[in-house]
C-alpha cells in the first residue's frame, strides 16, 4: 500500500514556523502535485515526507505505517532531486545498484532490476556511461532509474524538470506520466510549473507561505477556485481581478459596479445575496471575457498589447494600472494596440471575491 | 595588438629581469655546476665526482633512504589524519568551527624556529613534557634525541603537527564542494554514513587529496628545517639526516657546490617521478 497521510503536520526552524498544520491524504497509486511560488514551503513538505527533514509536530503514515521517526532509508520512499544528485564518480549501472549493493542485495536481483530500469527508461546503450558524459535529460531518466530499482512504494519528485529546457521538459514530463501509468505507484511532484501539474496530477495541492490552501483536480481547482490565491495562480495567463462593489441581488444574481471599469454594472450567479457596499473583486478567466457590443453587463477598455499565437490572441489592456486585463481572443483578429473593444462577463463564469480573498459562493 | 603586448612586457620586465636573475640563471648554473668537482680551486669538468659519486655514496644512500621513509610512513599519516581532521571540521555539530579551523591552520605561520625550540623542550629527555607524561603513566622515558628509531619518529611527529592542519584546510574545500544532496540521495538509498565516507567521499575527495600528495611529496624531498633545527643537523649520527639537509651540508659547510647541484638535481627528478605517479594513479576516470 503506497498511501500517505498527512495529520497536522508542521516544520519550524527555530522561531520560524514554515509548515502550519498540513493534513493530506494521498490515495495509492495516485499523482499528487505540490504547487505554489517560491518559498512555499512545498520542497519543504516532501523532504518532510522523505525524512530528509525532521517533522516538528503532527504524524505521517506511508501505507499503515507510522513513520514520523522512521529513517529515511526505512520508508519505502524513493526521491528523485531537482540537481538529480547522481554520483559523479559512478557510471550509470554503479548509480542504479549502488543503493543495492550497499544493502547487500543479491547480485543477479540487482542486475535484474538495473536491467529492467535501463529498459523501462531506454538506457540500455548509456550504462557505461559516467553522470558527465550524459545530457541532462539522459541524467533525469538515470535519477528515475534509481528511483525505479528501490521498488518504493511512494515515489518523490522535487521539481525534477527545472533544470531542462523546454522541449525535454515536455518529452520527460509525457515519460513521467508514462512511468506512472506503467508503474501504478503513487507519486509525489513538486513543482513550480502550473503546466507540469495541471497536465500529470490527479490532484493538486496548492500550498502558500505554508498553508494548504486547497486540494482538489486539475480542473476543480481551475474552475472552483476556493480562493482567490488559488484562482489567480492557476490558470495561464492568470486569471483577472476587476475591483467592485455589490449592488442588488435578483434572481441568483448578484449585480457588481467594477470601479475600475467606468463603473461598468456587470452580474454574476451567486446564491447568497451580499450586502450594498461590499467591496468584492470579480474574477474572470482571459478565455471567459467576450469581445462584443456595447450592452448591459459590458466595459469598454483599449488595448495596449496585443499578442498573436495563431489561433489565440491576448489582449492586454490596463496594464500600467493597478488592475490589468488579459481578454483571450479564438481565431484570427486584427485587433491592434490602441483599439478600444467591448468586453462582456458572462454571469455564469465569473466569480467574485471577499476583500480578504475568501470565495463568494 | 602588437603595441599592447609590448607594453604588457615593458610593465612585465622588472619581475621577468629578477626572475632570470634568480631563478632561472642559477637553474641553469646549477646544472652546469654538478658537472664539475669544486671540492678545490680551479673547479675542473669532472662528473665522476659529482653524479658518479652519487652512485656510490653511502652518506647519499643513508639520506635517500631517511626520506623515503618519512615519505612513506609520514605523508600516508598526515593525509589520514587531515582527511578525518577535514570531516570532522566539516560537521555541523562542532561548535566555533571558524576558531578550531584557525587553530589547525596556526602551526603553518609560526615560525620553523619556535615551533623546532617548542617541540626540543617539549621532547627533553629529562624534563620535557612529553617524558614527563610517558613516566607518569608507567611507561619509560623515550630517548628522543639519541634513539635513531625515536629521533625518527620525532620528525615525522613534528612534521605532521606541522602541516596537518593546512592539508585538512586544502581537503575541507574539497568536502565542501560536494553536493550535499548526493549524501541525501544514498540517506535514501540506506547507505550508511561509513559507506557513504568510503564509497562516495573519499572517490569524490581523490582528486583534492591526490594534490595534498604531490606537495606533501615535495616537501618531503626538501625536508630540511626539522632535521637541522629539531635533530640538531640530523643527528643522532645521521640517524634524521635527509636529502633536503645533506645538500645544505654539501654546499654550504663542504663548500662542494658541484656535488649539491648533483643531489639537487636529483631530488627534483625524484619529486617530479613521484609526483607523476601520484598524478597518473589518482587520474580521473573517462
Amino acid at each position: 500500500m503506497g498511501s500517505v497521510s498527512l495529520e497536522g503536520v508542521s516544520k519550524s526552524f527555530g522561531a520560524i514556523k514554515v509548515i502550519h498544520g498540513a493534513d493530506l491524504d494521498i490515495q495509492d497509486g495516485e499523482f499528487v502535485v505540490f504547487v505554489g511560488p517560491s518559498g512555499c514551503g512545498k520542497s519543504t513538505l516532501l523532504r518532510m515526507i522523505a525524512g530528509l527533514e525532521s517533522i516538528s509536530h503532527g504524524s505521517l503514515r506511508i501505507g499503515d505505517r507510522l513513520v514520523t521517526d522512521v529513517e529515511p532509508g526505512d520508508r519505502g520512499i524513493s526521491m528523485v532531486f531537482q540537481s538529480y544528485a547522481l554520483y559523479p564518480h559512478m557510471d550509470v549501472t554503479e548509480n542504479l545498484s549502488f543503493g543495492l549493493r550497499m544493502n547487500g542485495n543479491k547480485a543477479a536481483d540487482t542486475s535484474e532490476r538495473v536491467r529492467g530500469a535501463a529498459s523501462v527508461l531506454q538506457l540500455d546503450s548509456l550504462l557505461a556511461r559516467l553522470p558527465k558524459q550524459l545530457s541532462g535529460g539522459q541524467r533525469q531518466r538515470v535519477a528515475i532509474g534509481r528511483s525505479i530499482v528501490r521498488k518504493p512504494q511512494v515515489f518523490l519528485f522535487d521539481e525534477p524538470l527545472s533544470n531542462l529546457d523546454a522541449e525535454l521538459r515536455v518529452q520527460m514530463r509525457v515519460e513521467i506520466a508514462r512511468l506512472h501509468h506503467e508503474l501504478g505507484a503513487t507519486m509525489i511532484y513538486v513543482t513550480h510549473d502550473q503546466t507540469e501539474a495541471m497536465t500529470l496530477a490527479d490532484r493538486i495541492v496548492v500550498l502558500r507561505a505554508g498553508h494548504i490552501e486547497q486540494v482538489g483536480t486539475p480542473l476543480a481547482l481551475y474552475t472552483d477556485p476556493d480562493n482567490q490565491f488559488v484562482a489567480g495562480f492557476i490558470g495561464s495567463p492568470r486569471m483577472n481581478f476587476l475591483t467592485g462593489e455589490a449592488r442588488g441581488h435578483v434572481d441568483g444574481r448578484q449585480a457588481v459596479v467594477l470601479s475600475g471599469q467606468g463603473d461598468a454594472v456587470v452580474e454574476v450567479a451567486l446564491s447568497q445575496p451580499l450586502p450594498s457596499g461590499t467591496p468584492v473583486s470579480l474574477g474572470l478567466r482571459p478565455e471567459h471575457a467576450q469581445v462584443g457590443s456595447p450592452g448591459p453587463g459590458t466595459f469598454t477598455t483599449t488595448i495596449d498589447v496585443v499578442e498573436y499565437l495563431g489561433a489565440t490572441s491576448y489582449l492586454y489592456s490596463g496594464t500600467t494600472t493597478k488592475e490589468p486585463l488579459i481578454v483571450a481572443r479564438q481565431g484570427v483578429h486584427t485587433d491592434r494596440a490602441g483599439d478600444q473593444v467591448v468586453v462582456g462577463v458572462p454571469p455564469d463564469k465569473a466569480i467574485l471575491f471577499a476583500a480578504d480573498g475568501t470565495r463568494l459562493r | 595588438m602588437r603595441q599592447r603586448t609590448q607594453t604588457a612586457y615593458g610593465f612585465l620586465s622588472p619581475y621577468l629581469l629578477i626572475f632570470a636573475i634568480f631563478w632561472l640563471w642559477p637553474i641553469i648554473h646549477s646544472f652546469y655546476l654538478s658537472f664539475l668537482s669544486t671540492r678545490r680551486q680551479p673547479w675542473s669538468f669532472n662528473p665522476g665526482m659529482t653524479w658518479g659519486r652519487l652512485t656510490q655514496d653511502p652518506a647519499f644512500y643513508n639520506a635517500l633512504w631517511n626520506t623515503l621513509k618519512i615519505l612513506a610512513i609520514q605523508v600516508p599519516v598526515m593525509l589520514t589524519l587531515a582527511t578525518l581532521l577535514a570531516v570532522l571540521l566539516n560537521s555541523t555539530l562542532l561548535r566555533a568551527r571558524g576558531l578550531i579551523r584557525f587553530a589547525f591552520f596556526a602551526p603553518v605561520v609560526i615560525g620553523e624556529a619556535a615551533y623546532a625550540a617548542v617541540f626540543r623542550l617539549m621532547f627533553n629527555d629529562e624534563f620535557g613534557i612529553v617524558n614527563k607524561t610517558l613516566e607518569g603513566i608507567g611507561l619509560d622515558a623515550v630517548s628522543w634525541f639519541s634513539n635513531p628509531t625515536a629521533a625518527m619518529s620525532l620528525i615525522i611527529i613534528a612534521v605532521t603537527w606541522r602541516w596537518v592542519g593546512y592539508n585538512a584546510i586544502i581537503i575541507l574545500s574539497g568536502l565542501q564542494s560536494i553536493p550535499q544532496d548526493v549524501y541525501e540521495a544514498a540517506t535514501l538509498d540506506r547507505v550508511s554514513p561509513r559507506q557513504q565516507f568510503l564509497y562516495i567521499t573519499l572517490p569524490l575527495l581523490k582528486p583534492v587529496i591526490v594534490f595534498c600528495l604531490v606537495l606533501s611529496v615535495i616537501g618531503s624531498m626538501q625536508l630540511f628545517a626539522e632535521p637541522y633545527l629539531i635533530t640538531n643537523l640530523g643527528g643522532p649520527g645521521g640517524a634524521t639526516e635527509t636529502l633536503g639537509l645533506y645538500l645544505y651540508k654539501q654546499a654550504f659547510l663542504n663548500l662542494n657546490f658541484g656535488y649539491a647541484s648533483a643531489i639537487a638535481y636529483t631530488i627534483a627528478a625524484l619529486a617530479v617521478s613521484i609526483s607523476i605517479l601520484n598524478l597518473w594513479l589518482g587520474r580521473e576516470r573517462s
